[in-house]
């Protein structure tokens, strides 16, 4: 049967010999591998409750009266976007759970992107000839920055408009060009002329997911042409990739995995509430609530604007309100080009130019550790920046201390990290057996009441590690060895 | 098929079934496998779980926990299947050095230099007038993709509503009275009309109680002392900093604190900005009473309301 | 099932969904009580059992109180005359120390007299008074005194200056409009104690505190009085109706949240969101990842 499928196929479109080498693509199997995967479903999950959402969602910024089930709001002026949002979360069958399903997907996407670029950076992968991918997978985290902002931004509630409000006035804090480009985009002085809402979707769920689309084909599709990296490791080398086949086991381990983070996002989505936009009403530019945050990916923007003292230059007759550009504009865009720019700045810092396929342990590259984890802590540091208010109330501590503290350490712990790290990194090199396979080591107290310690053979259950690996095997001898009736004939069962 | 079996297998790699690569990761693999059937066997009951919460109820909890089972199950099941039941290897691919050679690259450019070349050195105008002519649709293209969003600025950030006498309203449109707010009460005020509008929110608090004909309310900032009456002070709602409303009046320390970002403003000293990101003070509103007691303001604000922007002076 | 259907089409769907779920799916009670009608029967008498001291009150149809404050459903609480000498050896016991005799106040604590028993109703009733350290911003705590007790000290403080000051308020909510009630919340409350009502850290150490356990009679007082770095919100600012409608909002929604989507983490929102999508949701991946995949 799925031979004469495949004649069929093969005859017209050739694919046969593409199509085993590729069923027989090697996936390394370290776990560390797997971390883009959780990006990858989530995406996928993404794009399946987004195309639910879309179904019920008006994007439009028009007032009606609200009539739905929630009562507190009934009789209240909305917007459609906002009504039409709490109705698919209230009287649309399983609406709640896959707006909440897409929020959290959302989350874990941006997470997940974050640790896998991670481990990309810190044990080298973004190497020649890999250097291309990084750059794809960074645009890929700036968009769905973007995107995730946007998305956020669409049911039109009064924490999502105070956050539209201040996107506003980063726009409008440009030099030159920015009350222009402010206006072209919100069709007015804001809020605008309602365009935004209808604008912001279209971006959201057909220009930037396309993109994105594409970026990830290219990313998978480079992955294939350049073949995995993996660690160093028995049998491993620079020309070679050692680990399971795409069929059967790795796609058994990925198709399980998928499902597994599937579960997650929506054991999430049912059990832990994700902005419940009912109760923070409908958004109008005269109102706003204390504590609020962007979601998190964003949130280390927000709390770059928070600690930023307020440095607003003015002069030639013009205004230059730097206490906004600089932490709100300038400060991501140098973040983002320094991520571009690494794996370039890098090879030319290093003097590096050569292929690299088995990677390094972190420790093995200590300056480059220590800047990762600098600029890692920094981000961080400005992240929690955004919650100074919450850590204030946490800690019964005034707000101007907090901010102040926090002004401090998102200068001192980065430089900090970079040197503890630093020192760190060169400890571990010099302790030897750190990262190698351990071997047990079985201690026996002889009759003389001497003990000794003799090492053994490793573990039995990782035992397969210490096998040559071969070459997947194409054809398999079905047939048990004791049954064949003959040396050489080889049976194949169909 | 089998005449071609034999030939290429020569070419492919073969191995035995009980090739120790093929063998599965697990010391017990029956133990493994019935962990896995009872996985999945629970998966399918969550499936089947959803299906009948869908019908019967619209519980999230119990739609998340049944499809978080069903799909939990199905996946850990498949994952155990393929980590410990089926052929482990170790297995090595070879990689083959996808770069061309140098024949090869040096055949590449030659086609697009030498070719193209004679092409474009012999019809230089031709060459010329595409360039022109595409650069200049690249350019005219951009602009009802740029300029058509949205009007130019204009003055429009530098006015708001507020003129001389506008009758300072609630959101509700009811006039504001002079008897009408104790002191340390906050309420906010739009310009008769203009009920709700972003940019002419403003704060009114009163901050005393001093009657007709007493002096002013001391204020810091020269020049403003008859800005306040009666105790009553407006200030533009809109922060300094990013526009946000800046609604959180701190009674007692008789501060403005922007719930967005945490600047704070005294208000009592024309809201100068004390702490935080916010650059300037927040514009305030020279008020007066009119003969039927309602707070109506003297002139609009005497600067731009809001964030700075680049035509700011 | 088709009956069924159709028949549910009739109701709110968030209702019918609580109805149909109520026999076999019921997970969390809570999660339908902001759709329940207002002024249903369920509601008021929470709302009865919850201001105390209002119940406690022999005279609740306050005599005092305007034709406009009647009808908005805020009526002023008559305190009987016999309360005042109870009252004045409770002040003398418990508040002189710092209030000073007669309540006029001493060099550590405000003059009294003139703030109305609402005033003093809510700094005892939440036990907010009396603090040990007058530095400090006061709490909420348990109460020391129980209702009876309160009205007392109220009465006894009230009769220096009779109709003068925010008196205590029965609050009626069967009247109210929870839609204007979210409206004004947000416009006037929530800048400060959080659109959950969670409340949050202000300027210089001062705080806005939780309204998760006000009762509506405390609610009302505190819009009137201004307590601590409150503002003061008048009857010329807030009408009646208007508060009104905030208390019902606070005591029926802000109180008891639509927790539809599952744990209300809070209602700290996206921060506590980030936690859990990073700590549970991607960490949880990583582990899985780490079953899955070797760890050399």
């Amino acid at each position: 049967m799925i031979d004469k499928s495949l004649r069929w196929v093969d005859d017209r479109l050739g694919v046969a010999k593409g199509g085993r080498t590729f069923l027989d693509k090697i996936f390394p199997d370290h776990w560390s591998f797997m971390l883009g995967e959780i990006a990858l479903y989530s995406f996928v999950v993404l794009l399946a409750t987004g195309v639910f959402l879309t179904l019920y969602y008006v994007p439009s910024a028009k007032e009606v009266i609200y009539h739905g089930s929630y009562l507190p709001l009934r009789g209240q002026r909305v917007s459609e976007a906002y009504a039409s949002t709490i109705g698919l979360s209230f009287d649309v069958k399983s609406g709640l759970l896959m707006r909440q399903a897409h929020h959290w997907a959302a989350d874990i996407f941006l997470g997940s992107i974050a640790v896998h670029m991670a481990r990309v950076f810190f044990t080298g992968a973004f190497r020649k000839p890999r250097e291309l991918n990084w750059v794809v997978g960074v645009s890929m985290l700036l968009l769905g920055i973007l995107n995730g902002f946007l998305g956020y931004s669409l049911p039109d509630d009064l924490v999502s408009g105070t956050g539209i409000r201040i996107a506003y006035s980063i726009l409008e804090s440009i030099p030159i060009v920015g009350s222009y480009i402010a206006f072209f985009l919100f069709g007015g002085n804001y809020p605008g002329n309602g365009i935004i809402i209808p604008r912001f979707f279209i971006i959201h769920v057909l220009i930037i997911p396309a993109i994105i689309v594409g970026l990830l084909a290219a990313h998978l599709g480079l992955l294939v042409k350049q073949k995995h990296t993996q660690f160093p490791g028995k049998g491993r080398t620079e020309h070679n990739v050692v680990g399971s086949p795409m069929f059967p086991t790795f796609m058994a381990k990925t198709t399980g995995f998928m499902f597994m983070t599937t579960a997650t996002i929506f054991l999430l989505a049912g059990f832990a509430q994700i902005n419940p936009i009912w109760q923070f009403g409908p958004y109008q530019p005269y109102q706003i609530s204390y504590a609020v945050q962007p979601d998190w990916y964003m949130g280390w923007l927000d709390g770059a604007l928070r600690i930023m003292p307020s440095w607003e230059f003015v002069g030639w007759g013009h205004t230059w309100p730097l206490e906004v550009f600089l932490p709100a504009v300038l400060f991501p865009g140098i973040v983002f080009n320094l991520f571009f720019a690494w794996p370039f700045l890098e090879a030319k810092l290093t003097k590096d130019r050569a292929y690299h396929n088995l990677l390094d342990r972190p420790r093995d590259r200590p300056k480059r550790t220590a800047a990762g984890a600098s600029v890692f802590m920094l981000l961080f540091m400005v992240f929690c920046a955004s919650s100074t208010d919450v850590l204030a109330n946490f800690f019964n501590v005034p707000l101007q201390s907090v901010l102040i503290t926090f002004r401090i350490i998102v200068i001192v712990l980065p430089i900090l990290t970079f040197f503890v790290t630093y020192q760190i990194c060169k400890e571990l090199q010099g302790y030897e057996a750190a990262g190698k396979r351990k071997h047990p080591v079985v201690v026996t107290l002889t009759p003389e009441g001497e003990y000794r310690t003799t090492e053994m053979a490793p573990h039995p259950g990782d035992g397969h590690e210490e096998i040559e690996p071969i070459p997947v095997p194409t054809f398999i001898n079905l047939v048990p060895p004791e049954l064949a009736t003959g040396s050489g004939v080889r049976r194949v069962m169909r | 098929m089998s005449d071609e079996s034999p030939q290429l297998t020569g070419a492919l790699p073969v191995a035995a079934l009980d090739d120790p690569h093929l063998q599965p990761y697990a010391a017990h693999p029956e133990r493994v496998n019935a962990v896995a059937v009872l996985s999945m066997v629970v998966g399918f009951l969550g499936f089947i779980g959803f299906g009948i919460t869908f019908w019967i109820s619209d519980q999230v909890q119990w739609e998340a926990a049944t499809l978080g089972v069903g799909l939990f199950g199905l996946g850990f099941g498949v994952a155990a299947w393929g980590k410990y039941l089926m052929p482990q290897g170790p297995f090595v691919e070879e990689r083959h050095d996808f770069h061309s050679t140098e024949a090869e690259r040096d055949a590449m450019s030659a086609a697009v230099l030498e070719r193209g070349g004679i092409v474009v050195k012999r019809r230089k105008v031709l060459g010329g007038l595409f360039a022109l002519g595409a650069g200049t649709f690249g350019v005219v293209a951009a602009f009802p993709l740029i300029r058509s969003l949205g009007p130019k600025p204009g003055r429009a950030l530098f006015t708001t509503n507020w003129k001389k006498d506008s009758l300072l309203v609630s959101l509700e449109g009811r006039p504001v009275k002079v008897s009408d707010l104790d002191v340390g009460g906050v309420l906010t005020v739009f310009p008769k009309g203009f009920e709700g509008s972003s940019p002419d929110q403003t704060i009114l608090i009163r901050l005393a109680d001093i009657a007709p004909g007493e002096p002013p309310f001391p204020l810091a900032p020269p020049g403003r002392s008859d800005w306040t009456v009666r105790g009553y002070v407006a200030y533009s709602k809109m922060c300094t900093h990013l526009g946000c409303p800046v609604g959180l009046y701190q009674e007692q320390t008789q501060q403005l604190v922007c719930p967005c970002h945490q600047s704070i403003f005294n208000v009592v000293a024309g809201a100068i900005p004390e702490f935080g990101p916010a650059p300037r003070p927040l514009p305030q509103l020279p008020l007066k009473v009119d003969a039927q007691g309602f707070l109506r303001s003297q002139a609009g604000y005497d600067q731009p309301v809001g964030p700075g922007f680049w035509e700011r002076p | 099932m088709r009956r069924l259907l159709r028949a549910r089409l009739l109701v709110p769907a968030g209702v019918a969904a609580g109805v149909a779920a109520a026999g076999l799916l019921t997970f969390t009670p809570a999660a339908q009580a902001g759709t329940a009608p207002s002024g249903s029967s369920s509601s008021a008498s929470s709302l009865h059992a919850s201001t105390a001291s209002a119940s406690v009150a022999p005279t609740t149809s306050g005599a005092a109180g305007s034709a406009s404050a009647k009808a908005a459903g805020i009526n002023p609480v008559t305190l009987p005359s016999s309360y005042i000498a109870p009252g004045e050896a409770l002040f003398a016991a418990n508040c002189a120390s710092c209030h000073g005799t007669d309540a006029v106040g001493t060099s550590r604590a405000p003059n009294l007299q003139g703030l109305g028993a609402g005033t003093i109703d809510f700094w005892v009733s939440t036990g907010r008074m009396p603090l040990a350290d007058p530095t400090e911003q006061a709490v909420r705590k348990p109460p020391r005194f129980n209702a009876l007790q309160t009205l007392e000290i109220a009465a006894y403080v009230q009769s220096f200056t009779p109709g003068v000051g925010v008196p205590i308020y029965h609050v009626n909510l069967s009247q109210a409009n929870l839609a204007q009630g979210q409206s004004l919340f947000t416009l006037n409350c929530a800048a400060c104690h959080t659109i959950t009502g969670a409340g949050d850290a202000l300027a210089d150490g001062a705080f806005a505190p939780s309204l998760h356990v006000a009762t509506p009679t405390q609610i009302i007082e505190a819009i009137r009085t201004g307590p601590g770095n409150m503002p003061h919100f008048s009857a010329g600012n807030i009408t009646n109706a208007q508060a009104r409608d905030i208390v019902a909002y606070v005591h029926e929604v802000i109180q008891h949240p639509t927790n539809r989507g599952g744990f209300g983490l809070g209602g700290n929102g996206p921060v506590a969101e980030g936690f859990v999508a990073l700590l549970i949701g991607v960490g949880g991946l990583l582990l899985v990842a780490f079953w899955i995949g070797e760890r050399a």
